[in-house]
């Protein structure tokens, strides 16, 4: 049976320089965008390890967002070129073995960019919702 | 089968290795076996691996330098062993100065086996090349399904696993001490089958690691087929950062170091 009060459930990796300071300015600029969003901040991007994304698909994210600064404003200067590398890894992997990579989505947001986080949750929260509950998770809560 | 021994006897008699990591016959198996200069008529039992007889001398070899980080020791190798070799002086884990190679090139049937893109070694003791395969099939058969039927094929094999972890304890490039397979805030404990991420967060260490060996298929009590997981890991790997594993001409790894530029683009939402 379809849920039909699905709410999706995401989990967002922002970097403490750039994207998540742009979820303030969002914030003070009261831009809207859903609450599904469940926001984690970490030092830098390159710190989000594949381990921590699959680990958020297995413990029932409907999707995962991570947001970095742009390449080349990194504050640690190249850490998001490890962003980048991982993140287009694991998609492909995702993609290899079924488990839908678009739930999985990176997004150079900066600091001054309020307006384009407001819209990058408000554009991944829809496209989850319309993707429904993830297959990993119905396959973990049947098992 | 001469030549092999040959040159074997000759390393350990002119001191210049202090053993070699090779294969014996015993009780009629063929078996791993540390030969020395003290024994040097087992020498002459000495044998390249049969086929069938497949062992992670690599990992051996591993454990004997850590103890003799001084001496010099010679291995068998097959293609893949000396992938590993090169993978394993690329992490830091083997001096290049101190292995001496005693190559084997598969045969065909091996080779057609394992589906691999380099059954010979650099230096061949024992052997000839045969027909590498550069194209997967099973790679091939996982993709040409839908990602629905491929995550049901992949379920399927996941749930399957016991957790045993014979897959990384075989593994000749598993050389961490701790192992965030064991790791109870990433991987969730005391469940078979485990996490549905196991498999996932294996295959994210195997890439551009991976030798290809498919130890870790044949010891797997569950049949996995961990070998496709690992070579299509190994292929995007290939595919994004150009980084082949086991050729010492492609560099450090692409996750060993940031490097200088980033030229990947976000993928659109």
């Amino acid at each position: 049976m379809p849920d039909t009060n699905f709410e999706p459930k995401i989990i967002g990796f922002f970097c403490n320089w750039c994207t998540y300071a742009g979820a303030d300015l969002a914030g003070v600029s009261r831009l809207q965008y859903p609450p599904n969003i469940r926001v984690i901040r970490v030092m830098c991007s390159g710190t989000v390890s594949p381990h921590h994304v699959l680990r958020a698909f297995q413990k029932g994210a409907d999707g995962v967002l991570i947001g970095g600064c742009h390449i080349g404003d990194c504050h640690y200067l190249r850490g998001n070129f490890m962003t980048i590398k991982r993140m287009r890894f694991l998609q492909d992997l995702l993609k290899f073995t079924g488990c839908e990579p678009g739930r999985l989505h990176l997004e150079w947001i900066s600091a001054a960019e309020g307006p384009k986080f407001a819209e990058t949750v408000r554009n991944f929260t829809e496209k989850i919702r319309k993707l429904g509950p993830s297959r990993l998770k119905l396959a973990v809560r049947a098992a | 089968m001469n030549k092999l021994r040959e040159k074997v006897r000759n390393l350990l008699k002119e001191g210049k290795v202090a053993g070699y990591v090779g294969y014996m016959m015993r009780d009629s198996h063929p078996l791993p076996h540390f030969f020395t200069k003290e024994r040097l008529e087992e020498v002459d039992q000495a044998i390249a691996a049969p086929d069938n007889a497949r062992y992670p001398l690599d990992k051996l070899l591993q454990q004997v330098a850590s103890r003799y980080p001084e001496e010099t020791f010679a291995i068998q190798v097959r293609g893949c062993d000396e992938r590993g070799l090169n993978e394993l002086y690329k992490w830091g884990q083997l001096d290049p100065e101190k292995v001496v190679l005693v190559g084997v090139a598969c045969n065909q049937a091996q080779a057609d086996y394992c589906e691999c893109p380099g059954p010979w070694t650099s230096v061949i003791d024992y052997g000839e090349k045969c027909q590498p395969v550069m194209k997967s099939r099973r790679v091939a058969q996982i993709e040409a399904l839908g990602e629905e039927e491929a995550f049901k094929e992949w379920l399927g094999a996941f749930q399957k696993c016991i957790k045993c972890y014979g897959c990384r304890d075989v593994c000749p490039m598993c050389f961490c001490k701790e192992c965030s397979l064991e790791h109870p805030e990433l991987m969730s404990t005391g469940l078979v089958p485990p996490d549905t991420i196991f498999q996932l967060v294996r295959a994210i260490h195997m890439a551009g690691r991976c030798i290809d060996c498919g130890l870790c298929e044949e010891n797997c009590p569950a049949d996995i087929p961990l070998r496709v997981l690992y070579k299509k890991a190994n292929e995007i790997v290939k595919d994004l950062f150009g980084y082949e594993m086991g050729v010492p001409e492609s560099g450090p790894s692409p996750w060993k170091m940031l490097g200088e530029e980033s030229t990947l683009e976000t993928k659109p939402m």
